[in-house]
C-alpha cells in the first residue's frame, strides 16, 4: 500500500466497497467488511507483494472475511432458531434496493446467487484473471469456469425474462 | 479439426479476453462461421458491459476519512510506534524493576544491617569486659597477635600520642567470617575499640562513613582486604584524629 497514491487507493477502496456491497447487500455491513479488510491487510503487510497483486489479494481477504461472517451468521441463526426466535431476516439495504429497482440490469444481477455475483463481479467488472478469481474465492480454476458458465447463462435468462428499459438511469 | 471448435471455457475466455492472440483469432473465425453461437457469445459480452456500466459508480461515496491513505499510514506508523514504545516500556520496566529490585534488596539489607553494626555490637559487649582473649599492654604483642589471625593487615599505629594504650583483643566471628576487636584505653579509663574483619557479602565495597549509634560513634572504612570500624564515645573529640591515624597505617 506504500506505492499507491491517494487517488489509486480511493479507487481501490471503491472497488472493495462495491464488491462488499454486492456480497452483503447491506451498506453498513459492507463498510465494516471493507474496514476489516484494510485492517487485516495492514496487519499482514509482510505477505504483500507488488502493486499488481495487491488488488486480488485485498479481494481475497475481503471474501474470506465475508465467508467467516456468513458462517457466524448461520451459526447465530441456528442458535436463534433453537431458542425459538425464528430465522433472522436477511437485511435489505435501502441503497442497494433503490439502485436495483432503478436498473433492470441490476435486478437480474441481484437475483443471482451470492457465489455467482461474486464471480461475475471479479471477472467481468473487476477484470481479475481466472486464476486470481479462483484464489480470491478459494475454489479450483475448473470450478471458476463452470460457475462462470452457469452464472452467465442464469443472468441471460433473467435478463431476457425482464427486458432492459432503453435508458439507464441511476437513482441516488 | 477439433482444435478449431472452441470449448465452452474458451468461449468465456474469449469474452473476457483471456485467450492467446493466435487462439483468439481462431475463435473469432469460428464465430464468424457460426452466427448462432456468435449471438449467444455477444449476449454474454453485452451483459458484462451493461453490468460494468450499471456498476460504474456503484458503491461510490464521499471518501471515508477513516480509510484515507494518509491517516491509514499514520495509524499504521502509530501502531508500529506504539508497539515499539510498548517494547521500550517493557524493557524499561524490566530494567527499572531490576535496578529497583536490586536497590530495594540493598535497602532492605541495609535497614536490617547497618554498616559495621557488628563492630558497635562487639564494642558494647566486650570493650568494657575484663575477659579479653589476650591482655596486651605492649603494642608489639598486639601486632603479633593480629598478624597470626589476619595476615594481610597493615601496621597498627602507636596511639600513645593520642593518649591511648592497648588493653587487649578478642577474636570474634560472625557470618562474615573472623573478626578482631582491639581495645584501647586512655588514662581516664575511656575505651575505644578498633574492629576489623573481612568484607561481608553485603558490604563488599563498604563506603567510608560515620554514624552514631546510641552513645557510640562508629567511623568505618575499607582498606586492603579488610573493613575497619573505630568505635568510640559520641562525645570523644579524639575520634576523628584516631580514625585518620588508623586509616593511614592500616
Amino acid at each position: 500500500m506504500h506505492d499507491l497514491d491517494d487517488q489509486q487507493w480511493r479507487e481501490l477502496l471503491q472497488r472493495l466497497r462495491r464488491f462488499a456491497l454486492w456480497l452483503t447487500r447491506e451498506p453498513g455491513t459492507a463498510d465494516d467488511l471493507v474496514q476489516a479488510t484494510v485492517e487485516r491487510a495492514l496487519s499482514r503487510r509482510g505477505q504483500q507483494r507488488d502493486a499488481d497483486s495487491l488488488r486480488p489479494w485485498l479481494f481475497t481477504i475481503l471474501y474470506r472475511l465475508f465467508l467467516d461472517g456468513k458462517r457466524r451468521e448461520r451459526l447465530h441463526a441456528r442458535w436463534l432458531a433453537w431458542f425459538g426466535r425464528g430465522q433472522a431476516e436477511e437485511p435489505a439495504g435501502g441503497e442497494i434496493e433503490s439502485i436495483v429497482l432503478a436498473q433492470a440490469d441490476l435486478q437480474a444481477f441481484a437475483r443471482l446467487s451470492p457465489e455467482q455475483r461474486a464471480l461475475l463481479l471479479l471477472v467481468s467488472v473487476e477484470g481479475l484473471s481466472y486464476k486470481e478469481a479462483a484464489e480470491t474465492l478459494g475454489i479450483p480454476i475448473g470450478t471458476v469456469m463452470s460457475r462462470l458458465s452457469r452464472a452467465r447463462a442464469a443472468l441471460r435468462e433473467l435478463t431476457e425474462g425482464n427486458p432492459a428499459p432503453p435508458a439507464l438511469r441511476r437513482l441516488k | 479439426m477439433t482444435r478449431l471448435i472452441p470449448t465452452e471455457h474458451e468461449l468465456h475466455a474469449y469474452v473476457d479476453e483471456r485467450l492467446e492472440p493466435a487462439r483468439r483469432a481462431e475463435v473469432e473465425a469460428w464465430l464468424a462461421a457460426n452466427p448462432q453461437e456468435a449471438v449467444r457469445i455477444e449476449a454474454w459480452r453485452a451483459d458484462a458491459r451493461r453490468l460494468r456500466a450499471a456498476l460504474a459508480g456503484f458503491g461510490e461515496r464521499p471518501s471515508d476519512p477513516h480509510l484515507d491513505l494518509a491517516p491509514l499510514r499514520r495509524r499504521l506508523r502509530q501502531r508500529r510506534q506504539r508497539r515499539l514504545a510498548a517494547a521500550a516500556v517493557l524493557m524499561l520496566a524490566l530494567g527499572l524493576g531490576g535496578i529497583g529490585g536490586w536497590q530495594a534488596r540493598q535497602v532492605t539489607l541495609f535497614a536490617g544491617m547497618l554498616p559495621m553494626a557488628d563492630a558497635v555490637q562487639a564494642h558494647r559487649l566486650f570493650a568494657e569486659a575484663s575477659t579479653l582473649d589476650i591482655e596486651a599492654r605492649d603494642p608489639a604483642r598486639l601486632q603479633a597477635w593480629l598478624g597470626t589471625h589476619f595476615n594481610r593487615v597493615g601496621r597498627l599505629p602507636d596511639l600513645a600520642g593520642y593518649g591511648f594504650q592497648p588493653v587487649g583483643a578478642r577474636l570474634l566471628s560472625n557470618e562474615a567470617g573472623p573478626a578482631a576487636l582491639l581495645v584501647f584505653e586512655d588514662r581516664q579509663g575511656q575505651r575505644i575499640s578498633l574492629f576489623l574483619r573481612s568484607p561481608g557479602e553485603h558490604f563488599e565495597r563498604m563506603p567510608t562513613g560515620q554514624r552514631t549509634d546510641g552513645q557510640l560513634e562508629a567511623r568505618y572504612w575499607s582498606h586492603g582486604d579488610y573493613n575497619f570500624a573505630l568505635v568510640s564515645a559520641v562525645d570523644d573529640t579524639r575520634g576523628e584524629q584516631l580514625r585518620q591515624a588508623l586509616g593511614v597505617s592500616l
